[in-house]
Formats: C-alpha cells, sequence, structure tokens
C-alpha cells in the first residue's frame, strides 16, 4: 500500500514553475531516494509534503489523507527533518523531545516512553541532559532524527540529512536510516548519488522540478560491502589516530 | 485540558521560557520598573496627590519604545533559524500558533505591568487613592499592550529580520501614538478619521478614569485584525 501519494502535483513561485506536475508513490518500509541537482526542486517537493507550502496544483496523500485539506490528521503521520535539522539551541535534548512529543499530542507516561525508545534507537544516552547547542553536528542530526519518529510516524522525510557531516557520521547515518526504514516509510533527498545509491529502495530523478524517471535500485548495490573500500581504509585510519 | 489546550499550553510554556532565557525581557523590566519608579517617586513629592496618571502615561510611552523588543523575534527569529518549519508542519493551526506566542509576550508584559502595583499600595498606605481612575488606567495599559503585541506580531511574521521587525514595529506604534498631531493639520473628515487611529485618543480617557465602549472597541479590534493578519501572514506559503 502507498504511504505517500503525489499526483501532478505543482509549485509556482510567481513566474517560476519550481515542482512542474510531479507523480509519483512512495510504499510502507520503502527508502524512497529524490535526487537532482540544486535548484531541481526537491526540498520544495518536501515542504509540500510535509505541508510547510501549499500546491498550486496537485495533491499529496499521506496515508490516504490530503495533507492541505485535512492537515492536522496528514501531519501527525509525517516525521519531519528539514534541511540543517533546525532545533531549539537553549534546551537540552530531553525538553526538547518533550516539547515536540506534546506538540504532537503524546503526554504522561507515553511520552516517557516514546522518548527513552527514541533516544536509544538514535544512541543519545550520553548526551540525554546536554544544552543541544553544544551537541556536535552528527548529534544534532541524531536529536532531529529522534524529534521526528517520536511519534512513529508512517512517513518520515529528510532533507539532504547528509549535508555537513564527516564521513564517518555519514557511514552511521546510512546504517541509521535503513534502521529506521523498518518501521516506516522513508522520503529522503541527496545530491550525491552515492549516498542515495546506497540508502534507497527506489529513487527519482528530478531536473527544473520535472520528474525524469524513477529507477530501481539493484539489490546488490544496496547489500554492497558497507563501508566500502575507500571507507573501511578511512575508519581504520582515523579510528587507529583516535586510539593514540 | 483538550488536545489543542494542551498543545497550545506548551507553546506558550515554551515561549515564555525562551523570553526569559535571553536577556532581552529582564532589561526591559529593568527599564521599565526603574523609569516608572522615579515617575512616581517625583510626581508623589512635587504633586503630593495620590494619583497614578503619569504613571499609565508614561507606562504607555514605555510601552511602544519597549513592546517592540518583546515581539521582534517570535517569528522572524523563528524563520531565520529555521525552526518556523518545525513548528508549522507539527499537527497545529496557524492560529494556535500565533495564540501562544501571544499570550507569551502578554504574560511578561503582564508580569511587568504588574510591578507598578506597588506604586497603587503606598498611595493606598499613605493617602485615600480615587480607585476608579486606577482601575480604569490598569485596564487602558493592558488594553494597549495587547494592542501593541498583536501589530508587532504580524510585523514579526512578515520579516526573517528581528532588528527590521523592532524598527518597523516601532515606526508603526510611534506613528499611530501620535497620528493625532498630523490630524490637527487637516481638514474634517480628514481629521476625524485619523484622530480614530490614534492610540493616545483612544488610551487617554482609560488613563483619567474614563471607560467608553469606543474605546474598548477599538482596541478590540485592533487586536483581532492584528492577530488575524499574523494568521494569514504564517498561511500565505
Amino acid at each position: 500500500m502507498a504511504v505517500l501519494t503525489l499526483d501532478r502535483l505543482s509549485k509556482r513561485f510567481g513566474a517560476r514553475l519550481a515542482v512542474d506536475a510531479v507523480s509519483f508513490e512512495v510504499q510502507e518500509r520503502e527508502v524512497f531516494g529524490l535526487l537532482g541537482p540544486n535548484g531541481s526542486g526537491k526540498s520544495t517537493i518536501l515542504k509540500l509534503v510535509t505541508g510547510y507550502l501549499y500546491p498550486s496544483s496537485g495533491t499529496v496523500r499521506v496515508g490516504g489523507i490530503d495533507v492541505v485539506r485535512a492537515a492536522r490528521a496528514a501531519r501527525e503521520r509525517i516525521g519531519y527533518v528539514p534541511e540543517d535539522s533546525p532545533l531549539y539551541g537553549h534546551m537540552r535534548v530531553t525538553e526538547y523531545l518533550a516539547f515536540m512529543g506534546r506538540l504532537r499530542g503524546i503526554a504522561g507516561r507515553p511520552l516517557d516512553r516514546a522518548i527513552d525508545t527514541a533516544i536509544e534507537r538514535l544512541s543519545l544516552g550520553t548526551v540525554r541532559t546536554t544544552i543541544i547547542e553544544r551537541l556536535s553536528r552528527g548529534y544534532r542530526q541524531r536529536v532531529s532524527l529522534a524529534q521526528a519518529v517520536l511519534h512513529k510516524p508512517e512517513l518520515l522525510v529528510l532533507d539532504e540529512p547528509g549535508n555537513g557531516l564527516d564521513p564517518l557520521q555519514i557511514i552511521e547515518l546510512r546504517g541509521l536510516l535503513r534502521h529506521l526504514a523498518q518501521d516506516c516509510a522513508v522520503l529522503v533527498t541527496s545530491h550525491i548519488l552515492a549516498e542515495i545509491e546506497r540508502t534507497a529502495d527506489r529513487v527519482a530523478i528530478l531536473l527544473d522540478g520535472r520528474l525524469l524517471t524513477v529507477e530501481q535500485i539493484a539489490p546488490q548495490t544496496l547489500a554492497a560491502p558497507v563501508p566500502s573500500p575507500l571507507e573501511a581504509l578511512f575508519l581504520e585510519l582515523t579510528q587507529a589516530k583516535a586510539m593514540q | 485540558m483538550s488536545r489543542v489546550g494542551s498543545q497550545v499550553a506548551t507553546l506558550v510554556g515554551k515561549e515564555v521560557r525562551t523570553l526569559f532565557t535571553s536577556p532581552i525581557a529582564y532589561a526591559v523590566i529593568a527599564v521599565f520598573v526603574v523609569l516608572s519608579g522615579y515617575t512616581f517617586t517625583v510626581s508623589l513629592i512635587v504633586g503630593k496627590q495620590a494619583t497614578l496618571v503619569h504613571i499609565f502615561f508614561q507606562s504607555a510611552v514605555q510601552l511602544i519604545l519597549l513592546v517592540p523588543l518583546i515581539t521582534m523575534r517570535q517569528f522572524a527569529e523563528e524563520r531565520r533559524s529555521g525552526t518556523l518549519q518545525i513548528l508549522l508542519t507539527a499537527p497545529l493551526r496557524e492560529f494556535d500558533i500565533v495564540t501562544a506566542k501571544f499570550i507569551a509576550c502578554m504574560t511578561v508584559l503582564l508580569a511587568m505591568t504588574s510591578l507598578t502595583l506597588v506604586y497603587a499600595g503606598v498611595l493606598a498606605a499613605y493617602g485615600d487613592p480615587d480607585w476608579g481612575p486606577i482601575y480604569s488606567g490598569y485596564v487602558g495599559l493592558v488594553m494597549l499592550s495587547a494592542a501593541l503585541v498583536s501589530i508587532g506580531l504580524m510585523i514579526s511574521a512578515l520579516t526573517a529580520n528581528q532588528i527590521v521587525a523592532a524598527v518597523v514595529s516601532l515606526g508603526l506604534f510611534g506613528i499611530l501614538w501620535a497620528i493625532d498631531t498630523l490630524a490637527s493639520l487637516l481638514p474634517q473628515p480628514f481629521e476625524n478619521w485619523l484622530l480614530g487611529l490614534s492610540l493616545l485618543a483612544h488610551f487617554t480617557p482609560f488613563a483619567v478614569g474614563a471607560m467608553y465602549l469606543s474605546d474598548v472597541g477599538f482596541f478590540l479590534t485592533v487586536i483581532l485584525l492584528g492577530l488575524f493578519l499574523t494568521v494569514r501572514a504564517l498561511a500565505r506559503r
């Protein structure tokens, strides 16, 4: 069953057509990648899917619910990590997760359990009481992912999650995405082909707001050695350095 | 509490904590208290009258100068840092977000204004004040605060730069406060039209102890219009 359905979705900013009649579906437990050069409309599509932007025409349905007509119900089914993972830097990690949980209507013991589960899944135990602005970029990305999975969404939407991460953090993120996809569909953008190829089950390629193709990733690519030989060398050297 | 009420309360709590995490709220309250304390002391010693009229007018002018510092970052900073995306994609209506920010700003301003109740206590302890003008003066300050906050939020929702939001708010508040000066230069019916927009003209009766339904209606209209336009500014995307 399709968790996400885009039907001839378009978005116009003044005279510029940023997204031009894009249609595709994302299935349950699927990692679906959006690829394209800068300005191809990837982030705009994510903002339309999450309801941050309203479409000029066409529809977006999450779990069969229209994100414009039934915004509240649709948003309850989505977890969203915007580009650069914006967070409230003055809050502590658990305080931020509690805030986001309450905004989504979770409270009391279920909220405590949801926070504990998210912290465990995202390996945030050592920083749970740390003030967010003191965290490294990798940990901030994890906190952002934790708030997005707190309410067990049907669809996880990630905008350039690898931005600014070092190779080690990117390798960790890759494993994390596959892990999260066991419970929900994942829609992820990137302009790094190799990253999407290693993570996604299917990819859509966009150019100038138009969908060029949707391709299945070969299973042997997904099953390719993780990490790659170069990544393995990088890990060996950096970890050896860290050990010294 | 309903689910929406609980979500709004969560947002209000976060906004109030955010305001008190930055030094701005403390600086605003400190300036307000020092200046109003000075005015109260001087007017009591010189005038020897058990009245707070001077305090009400001075507080109103201070609100015009200080409210932009409270409202400027409410949406502008969220937009700049990207956290507005988090709020606007959560299962909330724009109205809920605007209401929460309005309540949070009013909480700070009411806390600040309530500190001047000490002066009313001093008057009661050492004199026999006329309580009517004191009650109406506080109602006027609350009305004025709410009107300024709703306009300030609207301007903050239109920009990603909090300095721009503060400067534009300050300019607009100044114009709306003193527009009756300009009105006096114009022929009828333009004079009356501009006088109808003057914050000073609508605040003065409250400060001197006269509450008119027309003035209450004016402030309620400004508050609701400001909040409505703020919601529209957020929804235009």
